[in-house]
């Protein structure tokens, strides 16, 4: 089920809409981001998702992380 | 016949006791203003600058008659190609913000000519809506039959008149300012905060830059209205002074909500026009020494006049200064097709005077370019590349000032997202979410483009949503001014091969 997000990629200059599958991990919605954010930002290899001011396990889902929508998360260096 | 001295007293006060209706009927608090005061507490409103009707339309005229004999020796099409490129792109800025956001005044004013609440205070707003008049009609006259030369100045009657991102952002704020405001708070948020704060300064700064830029035209124009500022933003002050007097904590509110409401909107058209889309040997100081020298000592001064507090938001805004408008262009250049005039990106020297202007922040926002003009190597100049090296993602935008969530720096955005009766709203920074939360009756029900394009109302596809929704055309969106063919970025590449 899609999921409309905030996305905030660190080094940018404006927040993005991220339309987010619940079943995503936050691994590919961090990907997601820094493809929708590549032509100002370079890609990097280690970054962290952070959510509620708690960095998240790459690994669960938007659902298991209770990402919802129009919800803000960051994607930040490594 | 009665002289000017022995006439002008007894023409400015007309008012008098109401027989067959109660004062608070003929000036009702919801269009009248709080707080709402006899007419006793008002009777001493006084005006500084006295003018008659007479006089009025002769100074005007005067004025009327420079402006289009500059227009008429330097303002034809011919004059206007030979400037800068860039500043023509600030030229197309000015003239689709401009005209109707003054027509928005004309509104403005008439309310406080019918429900201000003395009748001094009437007759100046009556001048008021005079000059918003004129100052709407002048920069049409000037700037539209500019369309032959470029199609994108058909932008002056166009823009607030599309759901255009800039032009949703610009009518909620004039909408509020102006045409829906009550007399009270419309003269202190216009006439003291936009206008004394803002506008009256700006128009001299905006001079001194089109005279660096060799546009004499826009220079006699933003004179020419200046002057009318200087006189109208008068009407606020003697209000202010009254609701100081009355309810000093509703008195700081308006100040600061409105201080800020500004600063957004004046951040981009004039940090823009100053750090951008003026040529670097053609800029006379950088957009935040322009805030410092005349916009912050000057607002500091009418605080203490009136004995107000700095707005609590105060060190944040200063520090904005440093880095709001480098981001807003920075977002701007990446999605410019949605927008109705062209960027340019800053070269290795404007890079290093904007690094010398903005230490703070700086390094934050050269890796950006430098990641911007990377893309251009790649795909190489050309107007074809043009969306090669464009944002395709939604960018977002705040629930209060409709602008995007560029705020903070960075490495932080300031974006903080509310939950309020249920409903989830976003707002780029704390100023923005506390204004929301003072009157949310106001804002809640407003929806951003992102909530429209969620909601089905304005379309998904980025060609879809310039064309259909913001009305730009492919001759008209924005563009890089040089399509990425500057020397500086194809030497690199050249290097690196």
């Amino acid at each position: 089920m899609p999921v409309p997000l905030y996305g905030f990629l660190q080094g940018d200059v404006v927040g993005l809409l991220i339309l987010a599958d619940d079943a995503d991990t936050l691994e590919v919605l961090a990907r997601k981001l820094q493809d929708a954010a590549s032509l100002r930002v370079a890609a990097r290899d280690r970054v962290r998702v952070v959510y509620n001011d708690k960095t998240m396990d790459l690994t669960m889902t938007v659902a298991q992380a209770g990402l919802q929508a129009l919800d803000r998360f960051d994607v930040i260096s490594g | 016949m009665l002289s000017r001295e022995e006439w002008l007293p007894l023409a400015r006060k007309l008012d008098w006791d109401y027989s067959y209706v109660r004062e608070d009927e003929v000036f009702p608090e919801v269009i009248s203003g709080r707080p709402w005061l006899p007419h006793s507490e008002w009777k001493d409103w006084e005006e500084s600058f006295k003018t008659s009707y007479r006089e009025y339309i002769d100074n005007q005229y005067e004025k009327d008659m420079a402006v289009q004999a500059v227009h008429d020796a330097v303002g034809r099409i011919e004059n206007v190609q030979k400037l800068a490129l860039p500043w023509l792109n600030s030229l197309k800025v000015h003239a689709a913000a401009l005209p109707l956001a003054e027509f928005t005044g004309v509104i403005g004013n008439l309310r406080g000519a019918r429900f201000g609440r003395d009748s001094a205070w009437r007759t100046m707003a009556t001048f008021g809506a005079l000059d918003e008049y004129r100052h709407t009609q002048i920069p049409l006259l000037l700037f539209h039959p500019l369309l032959r030369l470029d199609s994108q100045f058909d932008w002056a009657h166009k823009f607030y008149h599309t759901n255009n991102w800039f032009a949703v952002a610009a009518r909620h704020f004039f909408d509020e300012l102006t045409v829906g405001q009550n007399a009270i708070e419309f003269h202190i948020a216009t006439n003291v905060v936009l206008e004394t704060g803002f506008t009256n300064l700006q128009f001299v700064g905006l001079a001194s830059l089109a005279r660096e830029s060799s546009d004499h035209m826009f220079e006699r124009m933003v004179t020419s209205i200046q002057t009318d500022e200087a006189r109208h933003a008068q009407i606020g002050h003697p209000v202010l002074a009254t609701v100081m007097k009355h309810d000093p904590k509703y008195a700081q509110y308006l100040v600061d909500k409105w201080f800020w409401r500004n600063w957004r909107l004046f951040s981009i058209l004039t940090g823009l026009s100053i750090d951008y889309l003026t040529t670097p040997d053609q800029r006379p100081y950088s957009f935040k020494e322009f805030m410092e020298e005349w916009i912050v000592d000057q607002f500091l001064r009418t605080l203490d006049e009136f004995g107000l507090e700095k707005p609590w938001y105060w060190d944040l805004l200063m520090d904005e200064l440093d880095i709001y408008h480098h981001m807003i262009y920075a977002s701007a250049y990446s999605y410019r097709a949605t927008l109705w005039f062209n960027f340019v990106i800053p070269g290795p020297a404007e890079r290093k005077w904007l690094r010398q202007k903005y230490p703070k922040y700086w390094d934050d926002m050269d890796a950006v370019w430098e990641q911007i003009s990377e893309r251009w190597r790649t795909v190489g100049p050309g107007a074809e590349n043009e969306l090669a090296v464009h944002g395709t993602a939604m960018p977002t935008f705040c629930d209060l000032c409709q602008l995007p969530l560029s705020a903070g720096t960075p490495r932080k955005n300031t974006a903080r997202v509310l939950v309020h009766d249920g409903r989830k709203y976003i707002f780029c920074s704390e100023p923005c979410q506390w204004i929301f939360l003072h009157e949310p009756e106001r804002y809640a029900n407003h929806k951003d483009i992102v909530k429209r394009v969620l909601l089905g109302e304005a379309p998904a596809q980025l060609p879809n949503l310039l064309t259909d929704y913001f009305k730009l055309t492919p001759d008209t969106w924005g563009k890089d001014v040089h399509h990425g063919d500057y020397e500086w970025l194809l030497a690199r590449k050249d290097s690196a091969a």
